[in-house]
């Protein structure tokens, strides 16, 4: 029985099928472009044409890298024309286009070209300041546009120009991709490179690059000082010579460097200084002992100088103390210089305050007028014996078991 | 019966408004708030329906204040600004509180002369003198007063059942909620209630002859028979308390306030600090203290009893932290949130019908003839004279005591700030005030940067600022350490605020600004220093916003108003009656209460009597206290605390007249010696703490030893002193201080030195910058860097260099993250770094990673907060690796360099040295950066000092630093290539600029120390030039 069922099944299904062959068709003639042109110039009127024979007016997408939009045609005796506005025709670059009918969908695209003439240089460049030795570059983007604001055909010659000290270069560029470029390589000097770019006639404005010395080398240090005396008070300077980097351009203003000293306590103090026009000076105080320095200068990773040494004679040899008022009042001096003055006001002396071998206290005074007066006040040092060192240009002198009442 | 004018309530107003009407042109603008106001009502003016503000904390809803207030100013701007706008309000306000005044003095006493008295006290009732004048309350007195409108028509209501009263009251309850709405729910407390209570007296008494037959059943059963009246009254303004401002409700429960308290004076002890007990007790009770006896007794008469305990409980409350009681009755959070001169304020306004008839009584009552017939006519008339002496004395203590302690700082020019935010685009970032007090809400008002302060503190969002009892960062000096530790936070990682822009109107802070990497831009011509940050990013045009629904923008917009035009409609024609006499109307049921004033109760003279004595000894008792305190030179212990404090708010001329006139030191040598110390300690340090230690005392001479700490912007700082004393003629004077005497060898010398000048634009035009006009980011080469950890806290050290050939701003991001890469914190290099490098210069660097201070356990704010101190961020998991972003930026300012390392000594762990300036500019604040290393000279560490004193140019300054305590440094991870500079991967831009840089070049200059963990430190020096010539 199963079989019955199926031939009659069968059956059913070709008779339905007869039915659905059955369909209507009616031949009309379907929406044709009628034009051929595929490349305008910007600028020019662009017109798609159509041809058809229904009474239609189905809508125009068009689309370029701007955006898109949709135009409704002119039908004029059967033949529908879009007109592409002006805003998709002035700029270069494809249009793809669609008629969106219900039916049937036509779509195609055509291309708009540049004028091949410049109206304005479009230029950029960067960085404005690149470093001397030929390794480092600027790179300039021309991008030469037509009187429509597109940029020009592909292979337009574009002229890069730079001039730098004594040179002026000129070198043939051509636009791809929209853009000519070039990337201009620094030279051994350092100093300002001015830069244009010049395209059918039409010349851009002038940019300025930079071009600085590279990184220092190695340099020489001296010193001037008015004596080389320990007196606490005059000034030492220390110069470089003039910084150069490896292709012989000054340094840069403002270069920064250190000089380190190492004293005979093996402990480093340090100065530091920026260059104008390579020379880089520092200044430091002398020291109030008798002391010998060494000292070298260094541009951190990059360079540094041979190390010059520095003796500072001694300026007091001895000086007197003096305790009075019950011990509590130590005056310490004359305090006198190499020549017999008396030392200039702002010598440090320190005395330091043991009782019973611990030590309390250490009290720092300047001298004025070549001497100092230490007072021991009763609130704070109860009497009892008190052993006293004073020390001063490096001159240490010892007091033992003074009696404070 | 016809009703003459009440010429005392005419008076009242007239004079209220001449008075304070010509007076607040003088003293609004420098009160706490009125500004405030001012912002919210510019908010409004500008969008009223948007309750969003962008301008303060990063956005805030203005729904977190009730709007009447704002509102109205901001519709009376459209007529003529802004501060018209406030005038106008605070005029209105004027006339309510005394036309208030009045009908509540009316309805208390029932007697229309006693009620005109009541009015014209209250327009000098010192309590609102100083809600008005100091505090500049505008929506609290609009509140009271429209409250004190309402209890006549809710007595008329409960007492007589009509419904026409109940809609006039419940319309003014509205207006008061609009208003202000901390007003009608402690109003409900402590007015309303003590109302009905005494309704209900009425009710009672008018069953039978006299007071005294009043018993508790007859109170009680008149109270079941008001019953209903009391429940639907009391019911319906529930609902208008909840419904009329039902956003404020619905945002407070939204963003409830989890803040960390704000320290506020009314909550002080004030027997302890005299200066809160002055201006929230002693100042709204005024002439009132005098009267405490009177009110008192009148106000537990049987009718008032129920004022009577109002007014105590709001007397007690508004004795703050003098007496441990309010903080057991309000519990610890209300006590922490309310701010309790309220309480106070309501005691005194409370009082004032009892003023009024106190006053009636004495100048032409029965008061006046039992002092007459006892005392005499002449006595009579000084007591009259003293009141009325104390009243006016009071009246003019307050108002002009903004003039003698300003609250605020003087008035500053806001226009060129605000042509400076208009111009080049300098409100696309944000800004930050320093020291502009409340003027910092006019400033917003009038510009629309934006700002990550702001002046409405219950509505700060970000945790660094709720986790600090800090109201504003804007004043965060005079909040201690916990307030510049917040500063702090803002000032190193102020891209993530997209803050860039600082006006200044404060020197203490400039050294913190300076040395957490920003720069001074210039001074405008108000003497306002801008100061900004470089490398900032602005504000994204799209800013986040809690939104709310559409339907409560609209009901916070309309239904304010919509209560003044129906309470307008309502009580006009009340008003009308009330005021004008227009038409006849029934005499209001209280009126038939009042009292016969006949025979003034002997028993309260006497008790004010010998209150007032009291009073007299315990004023004249404070007095000599004062004097003791105050008289410098009494003991020796004064005269150093007078001396200290005397330089410690620059008033020289006061510490030389402490300075022993046997020196012989001649003001103007002192003034001399003074004006040329510069330095953290003498230009930016405010005394925190002095404590004076006598250690020998005679007759005639003495030792202390004093221990002062110091506040200062950077660190805390202990100095001990040893000062000597001497006696002359009973009086107490300090020796001098020794003088370096130190002489620089030249006394003109000269300098050259490579300035860097940055035009900006080149070109006039509001167009973006030409991008030829652009400079390229400064090359920077991050030589070394790696994380370590010591002492628990993690840091990533290293060591940086500006490899280009121009000057650089250099700011420094780490990141951390854990082996999944998952970020963990994320910090800025603040102190430990030099930010200002010049070509080839180098500095080593530290980023700290600091939390949120606090932000965990609130309890556990120390009491004595270092700013120098900070919180590390407390890992949940172990930070493996890091990422460090360094951004160079050129900047020609801060370039001093001329500082030398002239002498240094190692002993004891301790490292002393000289610094030497041979420059020409004054070093205001040297800095040490040490960079401790081990004995194979790796970098281990970096720790900083500041040096307290300056250094003068050609000058020595000696130094003293204590070598880190022994502890090993553990190296985390020492991987250099997630490192970038300008955003580009460091190794491959440094490669190109420095191809062969001779590594660790410089460590064989590096100083040798003994240390248990390290071996060798380097030394560099940091300078802060407070005023650069």
């Amino acid at each position: 029985m199963p079989f019955k069922h199926t031939y009659l099944f069968l059956l059913g299904l070709i008779l339905l099928s007869s039915f659905s062959v059955v369909q209507y068709s009616e031949t009309t003639q379907p929406i044709q472009l009628i034009t051929t042109q595929t490349d305008y110039n910007v600028g020019d009127s662009v017109v798609l044409k159509f041809s058809t024979s229904e009474g239609e007016h189905p809508l125009l997408y068009c689309s370029n890298s701007y955006g898109s939009t949709l135009l409704t045609g002119e039908l004029n005796a059967n033949i529908l024309q879009y007109k592409i506005p002006e805003n998709i025709s002035k700029k270069r670059g494809a249009v793809s286009w669609k008629l969106l009918d219900k039916t049937m969908s036509l779509s195609g695209t055509f291309t708009m070209n540049p004028k091949a003439e410049v109206a304005t240089m479009e230029t950029y460049i960067g960085p404005p300041s690149i470093e001397a030795g030929g390794t480092d570059y600027t790179m300039l983007v021309v991008i030469p546009t037509d009187s429509l604001d597109n940029p020009v055909p592909t292979n337009t010659l574009v002229n890069a120009k730079h001039q730098f000290l004594a040179s002026e270069e000129t070198t043939d560029i051509f636009t791809k991709n929209l853009i000519a470029y070039k990337n201009i390589y620094s030279k051994q000097e350092s100093g300002r490179m001015l830069v244009s770019s010049e395209s059918l006639g039409i010349n851009s404005k002038e940019f300025t690059i930079n071009v600085s010395a590279a990184i220092p080398t190695d340099f020489t240090i001296s010193a001037t000082r008015p004596h080389a005396y320990a007196d606490g008070n005059q000034i030492t300077t220390f110069s470089t010579s003039i910084i150069k980097d490896k292709q012989n351009n000054v340094v840069s203003d403002g270069t920064y460097v250190t000089f380190f000293i190492t004293n005979q306590k093996q402990n480093i103090l340090k100065t530091t200084g920026t260059t104008i026009d390579g020379i880089a000076q520092a200044k430091i105080i002398h020291p109030d002992y008798k002391d010998a320095w060494t000292v070298k200068a260094y541009v951190d990773g990059m360079a540094e100088s041979e190390s010059i040494a520095l003796q500072y004679k001694s300026v007091i040899e001895d000086y007197n103390v003096k305790f009075s008022e019950q011990n509590r009042s130590i005056t310490v001096g004359p305090l006198q210089s190499f020549m017999g003055q008396m030392i200039p006001d702002g010598l440090h002396v320190k005395l330091h305050i043991y009782k019973t071998n611990k030590h309390i206290e250490t009290l720092t005074k300047t001298s004025f007028n070549g001497y100092v007066n230490f007072n021991l006040k009763p609130a704070i040092y109860s009497n009892g014996n008190y052993n006293f060192s004073i020390e001063t240009a490096g001159i240490t002198k010892q007091f033992n078991t003074k009696k404070l009442w | 019966m016809k009703e003459t004018s009440n010429k005392y309530l005419i008076a009242a107003l007239l004079l209220g408004l001449a008075f304070h009407g010509s007076a607040i042109f003088f003293t609004l603008e420098t009160t706490y708030d009125a500004l405030i106001h001012l912002f919210f009502a510019d908010h409004y003016a500008n969008s009223w329906f948007e309750p969003w503000n962008y301008e303060w904390y990063t956005g805030f809803t203005v729904q977190s204040y009730p709007p009447l207030v704002h509102q109205s100013i901001a519709l009376l701007s459209m007529i003529g600004g802004l501060k018209f706008g406030m005038f106008s309000v605070a005029l209105i306000a004027i006339v309510l509180f005394i036309t208030g005044a009045y009908r509540f003095s009316l309805l208390m006493t029932g007697n229309k002369t006693v009620a005109g008295y009541a009015a014209l006290l209250a327009v000098f009732s010192s309590s609102f003198v100083e809600t008005l004048h100091i505090f500049g309350q505008l929506p609290s007195i609009v509140g009271v007063s429209v409250l004190m409108h309402a209890l006549p028509e809710i007595y008329l209501w409960l007492k007589t059942g009509k419904k026409w009263y109940l809609a006039t009251s419940l319309s003014l309850i509205a207006v008061t909620v609009t208003s202000h709405h901390v007003t009608p729910i402690f109003g409900m407390v402590f007015f309303i209630f003590p109302l009905i209570g005494m309704v209900i007296m009425d009710v009672s008494r008018a069953q039978v002859n006299s007071m005294k037959e009043v018993t508790f059943k007859l109170f009680l059963n008149s109270f079941f028979k008001l019953f209903k009246r009391i429940v639907s009254f009391g019911m319906l303004s529930l609902v208008l308390i909840i419904g009329c401002i039902f956003p404020y409700w619905l945002n407070s429960k939204a963003n409830p306030i989890t803040q960390v308290p704000i320290p506020h004076g009314s909550r002080d002890n004030f027997l302890e600090i005299t200066s809160s007990g002055l201006v929230f007790f002693l100042i709204p009770w005024g002439i009132l203290l005098v009267l405490l006896p009177y009110i008192f007794y009148r106000y537990y008469s049987k009718r008032y009893l129920f004022f009577g305990l109002s007014v105590t409980i709001c007397t007690i409350l508004g004795t703050g932290g003098t007496t441990p009681i309010p903080l057991k009755i309000l519990g610890e959070t209300a006590f922490n949130i309310l701010t309790l001169d309220r309480f106070t304020l309501w005691a005194s306004i409370l009082s004032i019908p009892l003023m009024g008839e106190f006053t009636y009584r004495f100048v032409e009552g029965d008061l006046k003839e039992l002092i007459q017939s006892k005392f005499g006519a002449v006595y009579h008339r000084i007591i009259g004279g003293i009141l009325a002496g104390l009243a006016v004395f009071m009246v003019v203590f307050t108002m002009s005591l903004n003039y003698f302690r300003p609250s605020q700082p003087q008035k500053i020019k806001m226009l060129p700030i605000v042509n400076f935010l208009n111009q080049d685009d300098h409100d696309k970032w944000r800004f930050l005030t320093l020291g502009f007090g409340d003027q910092m809400a006019w400033l917003s008002a009038q510009t629309n940067a934006m700002t990550v302060d702001g002046n409405y503190h219950s509505a700060r969002r970000l945790p660094e600022l709720t986790t600090r009892p800090i109201e504003r960062l804007e004043n965060s000096k005079f909040k201690g350490v916990a307030g510049i530790g917040s500063l702090q936070q803002f000032l190193t990682t102020p891209e993530k605020y997209n803050l860039k822009y600082i006006f200044s109107n404060d020197k203490f802070y400039d050294p913190i600004l300076y040395f957490c990497g920003w720069q001074r831009l210039r001074q405008l011509e108000n003497g306002i220093m801008v100061w900004e940050r470089l490398n900032i990013p602005p504000v994204s045009s799209i800013l986040p916003k809690e939104d709310v629904a559409k339907w409560l923008k609209i009901h916070w917009g309309i239904v304010p108003f919509l209560t003044v035009l129906i309470a307008f409609v309502l009580n006009i024609q009340m008003l009308w009656v009330n005021m004008l006499k227009t038409r006849f109307k029934p005499i209001p049921d209280f009126l038939k209460y009042s009292v016969s004033y006949h025979k003034f109760n002997r028993n309260v003279l006497r008790v004010t009597h010998i209150w007032s004595v009291f009073l007299a000894i315990i004023l004249c008792y404070g007095l000599y206290l004062f004097y003791l305190k105050n008289d410098s030179q009494r003991s020796p212990e004064n005269a150093i605390i007078a001396y200290y404090d005397a330089l410690d708010f620059k008033e020289f001329e006061k510490a030389h007249q402490l300075i022993d006139p046997n020196s012989n030191l001649p003001i103007a040598q002192y003034m001399l010696e003074i004006s040329v110390t510069d330095g953290l300690l003498s230009s930016y340090a405010k005394m925190d703490a002095i404590e004076t230690e006598i250690t020998q005392l005679n007759d005639s001479t003495a030792s202390a030893k004093v221990t002062t700490q110091w506040i200062t912007p950077l660190e805390k700082i202990e100095k001990i002193d040893y000062k000597t004393l001497s006696k002359h003629r009973k009086k107490w004077y300090l020796h001098p201080d020794d003088l370096n005497n130190d002489l620089p060898p030249d006394q003109l010398y000269s300098a050259n030195a490579t300035k860097y000048f940055n035009q900006g634009r080149r070109r006039i035009t509001t167009e973006q910058t030409h991008h030829e006009d652009i400079l390229k980011q400064p090359v920077l080469e991050v030589v070394s860097a790696k994380l370590v950890q010591y002492d628990g806290h993690y840091a990533i050290i290293g060591e940086v260099q500006n490899i280009d050939n121009v000057p650089a701003d250099v700011i420094l991001k780490g990141t951390l993250y854990n082996d999944d890469n998952k970020e963990l914190a994320t910090y800025n290099a603040k102190y430990h770094m030099k930010h200002k490098l010049m070509p080839k210069e180098s500095t080593s660097f530290r980023i700290n990673f600091e939390g949120i201070a606090w932000s965990k356990t609130q309890d556990s704010i120390p009491d004595t907060f270092n700013p120098d101190e900070f919180t590390p961020v407390e890992f949940e998991e172990q930070p493996t690796k890091f990422n460090l972003q360094a951004a160079g930026n050129v900047s020609g300012s801060d370039l001093y360099k001329s500082v030398v390392l002239s002498a240094i000594n190692i002993k004891d762990k301790t490292i002393s040295g000289n610094l030497f300036n041979s420059g020409i500019q004054e070093i205001t604040i040297p800095q040490l950066l040490i960079t401790y290393y081990d004995e194979q000279k790796n970098m281990l560490w970096v720790d900083h000092a500041f040096v307290k004193e300056g250094v003068r140019q050609q000058r020595k300054q000696d130094f003293e630093y204590p070598m880190l305590h022994a502890g090993k440094v553990t190296l985390i991870n020492d991987d250099m290539t997630n490192i970038f500079v300008n955003g580009l991967p460091n190794a491959a831009i440094a490669g190109k600029i420095v191809p062969n840089r001779i590594d660790n070049h410089t460590t064989s200059q590096l100083q040798k120390i003994e240390h248990p963990n390290f071996s060798y430190i380097k030394i560099e020096i940091n300078t802060y030039i407070g005023s650069p010539n």
